[in-house]
């Protein structure tokens, strides 16, 4: 016996057509034959069954398929059972015999192919690959009716039936590749391994599945979420071609294939159309074929042709097939994709609140649910935050891709001695509290004694050590409480400050940063206990001192060189412009400020490196200031700025 | 607004010159810097760019550069660095840094007095109760013949700080008409007006109120014709 039957395991025909990848359906996923590679768009658990009619003269129904799968983060296990999976060959050997009563009697022979189940795996390795392999499970349970002599007295022949059973494993690798969201690409194996028993009986050999090793090649353009177009090749000289798209819930697919081993040209199209939610998913499919179906053909036919494959070959009759899939899950669907995440600012933790107003990183969401989308995006820095930090939510229309700020809180007595790579997470949350997307990047977190070199965030600086600065200013002015009694009360702010300054800068020294950065600053405590520091560390020691008793300050930021910056202290002595004279004679050493209530209030730059006393620091002050900010006009160039600490 | 959008090119005159004084008549004193005193000016004296020169009454001194000059009247006080020519860009950015200092605004509440502390027209008005020497005054004094030597921008420049730091001073509408004037007159009308429609608040006699509602005119129709 000739073996030429090309009886080959499933390959890429599914009874839903072919959709491509795609995380809005699930259904046709349960189709290994056109998933290879596994890969479901659910987020937790996915039930599926397929029960449809085939119209073979009478119409037999039966359940199709019966699957679960079953998503763990980047993890996608699947199994099928596949009850319907099968064809039965039913023939007449062409042998008979004559019994007792001269009735002729035919011999039989009869081949059932099933395929029983399935088992899929997929990984994701990033937003753009996918791989997996798809284990399924073969039976061949052939019969045939022979006659056997029987050798006595007389010669009896006796019908006996040989009965054969042989099972097979075959196992597919497939990978998917992403491009970009318009295009795909996949590629999968057909009959990469086959582990299978042989026929012991002479008579079934020749009528096993054939496990050609062939491959599969699919692409896909999908340039909007209600037309997408699909291609998929078998390098057997079958290809399917079809469109696909969802639009309010309903979704529709059309496929064409042509098949090397049937008639005409196009063999058939398989119509779909569905409706789905966010839990369940419903698909009416069909398969209609163009040629006239063969319901009887000789057993020498079937012996020379054979068939390609189980559910479709030149022996299959149209179908109606009814899918549904249920999303079982204690999180809902995935509504949208964190595409990227740029952290645009260093991360300095002694800033511990300025990223509550500026966000140091933002993110790109694409909304891939056909529903506008509440999103709230969080972030969780590890060693850092001990919680997410969520950020305002937003809404996002349906396909549409927003920019989404990530704000951060750091805590406030958070300690960090030297610079530190970590790992931000960023998380994007819609419905649930589990993060529908998430994405981790590295962060530079900063020692808390590094600046940015911008003097706005020196009250950064000024306002940690403030219980300190509180506790020694308080102790300096104790010392004099008998001259601070004594004075007029509308000068007290001035006399508080000038009595802190001469007692802060005793024993002082100027030194610079360590190796002569700009971004080291030490806190207030450091600059007294260490008894030096540069202008930076100086106006931020003594502007704290001054603020913890009450007293307002603003920095002065001279940016007139752009290698060599300065900055010293501006104290508002709450006078009025007609108390001037309390304080100096000289017209030129302050200048006026409205306070909030629209009072004018007169102010004092203080050069807090001027280590002598408190006059001859107001004085290098004023000179600087008249000098930089107001002859110059620096004030308004921008070279110099004035920062209020508060 | 054009202040906003004024790139700065900082004018040569920017740069110090080195002063005298001379023509010394009556009391004539000078600070420098920080100083807390103030010291005889004689013939001859040297005045850098951070002294500030001030006359009792019947006083006049000449001070001269290398080449700018200025004669002080009686009850001035004029800062040496203010003897400078200014481009009207940098006029501009002057009156941006006070407003960026926060510059203190006009309450509209006036008591006027009849006080005269100034020898021309400009000082012939209702004021408040100032007296001649208060060195609000002088210095509006020295703003004025900052602008009469040819130094209006600076003169500007001169009296807004006098302002903020002697704010009975911006009561007295001859000068603030006289400063307004100069702003006008250096086509910055909508500072000009925003100028005028402060001093309008003030107590204005007729002749201020005719000068400041046809200025106020003026400048609209030459805004709405822009």
């Amino acid at each position: 016996m000739a073996l030429n039957l090309k009886i080959l395991p499933q390959s890429s025909f599914g009874l839903a057509g072919y959709w491509g990848l795609q995380e809005s359906v699930t259904i046709p996923f349960y189709d290994y034959e056109s998933n290879s590679s596994n890969y479901f768009g659910i987020k937790d658990w996915g039930i599926s069954l397929q029960y449809g009619a085939e119209f073979s003269g009478s119409v037999n129904s039966s359940l199709y398929l019966l699957a679960i799968a079953k998503k763990l983060g980047n993890h996608s296990l699947s199994a099928r059972f596949t009850p319907g999976y099968q064809k039965e060959f039913l023939f007449a050997t062409g042998e008979s015999i004559i019994i007792n009563d001269t009735t002729t009697q035919s011999l039989e022979a009869n081949y059932n192919y099933k395929e029983l189940f399935g088992l899929g795996y997929s990984y994701r390795f990033n937003e753009q690959f996918n791989a997996g392999l798809a284990v399924r499970f073969f039976s061949q349970d052939f019969k045939q009716e022979i006659v056997k002599p029987v050798f006595g007295d007389t010669l009896y022949l006796v019908r006996e039936t040989l009965d054969e059973k042989a099972n097979m494993w075959n196992v597919d690798l497939g990978i998917d590749y992403i491009i970009n969201k318009e295009f795909q690409l996949r590629a999968a194996s057909i009959n990469l391994f086959n582990f299978k028993d042989g026929f012991i009986n002479e008579e079934f050999q020749g009528f096993e599945m054939n496990q050609n090793r062939e491959a599969l090649l699919m692409a896909s353009y999908m340039p909007a979420d209600f037309f997408n177009l699909h291609l998929l090749y078998e390098t057997s000289n079958s290809f399917q071609v079809s469109t696909t798209g969802y639009a309010k819930g309903f979704t529709y697919g059309l496929t064409a294939f042509h098949d090397y081993y049937q008639e005409p040209y196009i063999a058939g199209v398989v119509p779909a159309l569905g409706y789905r939610t966010d839990f369940f998913e419903v698909l009416l499919s069909g398969v209609k074929y163009f040629s006239e179906r063969n319901s009887n053909a000789s057993f020498s036919k079937f012996y020379e042709e054979g068939i390609n494959n189980i559910i479709n070959n030149r022996y299959s009759f149209d179908k109606v097939v009814l899918s549904l899939a249920l999303k079982i899950s204690s999180t809902p669907e995935k509504k949208v994709e964190l595409i990227n995440v740029d952290i645009v600012r260093d991360i300095y933790p002694t800033f511990y609140d300025k990223y509550i107003e500026q966000p140091f990183a933002y993110g790109k969401v694409l909304n891939i649910s056909d529903k506008p989308v509440n999103i709230i995006p969080s972030v969780k820095i590890e060693g850092v935050t001990q919680d997410k930090i969520q950020s305002p939510s937003q809404m996002i229309a349906p396909g549409d891709t927003a920019t989404v700020p990530f704000y951060l809180i750091i805590p406030d007595k958070y300690i960090i001695d030297k610079a530190t790579l970590s790992y931000a997470d960023f998380y994007v949350t819609t419905s649930s509290t589990e993060p529908d997307a998430q994405l981790q990047k590295a962060a530079l977190i900063n020692s808390i004694n590094s600046w940015d070199g911008n003097v706005s965030n020196l009250r950064y600086f000024i306002m940690r050590d403030i219980d300190f600065s509180m506790n020694h200013a308080k102790s300096i002015l104790s010392k004099k409480k008998s001259v601070i009694d004594t004075i007029p009360s509308a000068i007290s702010v001035f006399i508080k400050s000038k009595i802190l300054f001469n007692d802060f800068v005793k024993g002082l020294v100027y030194t610079s940063d360590p190796r002569a950065t700009a971004e080291y600053v030490q806190f207030p405590k450091q600059t007294i206990e260490l008894k030096g520091g540069d202008c930076d560390d100086l106006s931020v020691a003594y502007s704290s001192l001054l603020e913890s008793v009450g007293i307002q300050t603003a920095l002065v930021d001279y940016k007139e060189d752009s290698e060599i910056r300065h900055v010293n202290v501006l104290i508002n002595t709450q006078l009025a412009s007609s108390q001037a004279e309390f304080i100096t004679n000289n017209d030129s050493k302050y200048f006026i400020r409205k306070n909030e209530q629209g009072k004018d209030e007169i102010w004092i730059p203080i050069e807090t490196t001027s280590l002598t006393n408190f006059d001859e620091a107001w004085n290098v002050g004023v000179e600087k200031f008249n000098r930089e900010g107001l002859e110059k006009l620096g004030i308004a160039t921008g070279k110099v700025d004035i920062i209020d600490v508060y | 607004m054009k202040i906003f959008i004024i790139t700065l090119l900082l004018a040569t005159s920017l740069v110090a010159q080195d002063f005298k004084a001379t023509n010394i008549k009556g009391d004539v004193k000078y600070r420098s810097g920080t100083s807390e005193v103030w010291v005889e000016v004689n013939e001859g004296t040297a005045l850098g760019s951070d002294d500030f020169v001030i006359t009792g009454a019947k006083s006049s001194v000449q001070i001269k550069g290398s080449k700018n000059i200025i004669n002080l009247e009686e009850f001035t006080a004029v800062s040496i660095s203010s003897i400078k020519t200014m481009s009207t860009d940098d006029l501009l950015l002057a009156l941006a840094m006070e407003d960026m200092i926060n510059a203190p605004k006009p309450n509209g509440k006036n008591n006027s007095s009849s006080t005269a502390v100034y020898g021309n027209k400009e000082g012939q008005n209702k004021n408040p109760d100032l007296k001649a020497d208060d060195f609000g005054l002088k210095r509006l004094n020295g703003a004025i013949r900052l602008a009469k030597s040819g130094f209006k921008e600076s003169s500007v420049v001169f009296a807004k700080e006098t302002y903020r730091k002697y704010p009975d001073s911006r009561k007295i509408p001859s000068y603030r008409i006289f400063f307004a004037g100069i702003l006008y007159e250096k086509g910055l009308y909508e500072e000009a007006l925003a100028e005028y429609l402060d001093i309008a608040k003030l107590d204005l006699s007729k002749e201020e109120k005719s000068k400041v509602e046809s200025q106020t005119q003026s400048i609209n129709k030459i805004l709405l014709n822009n």
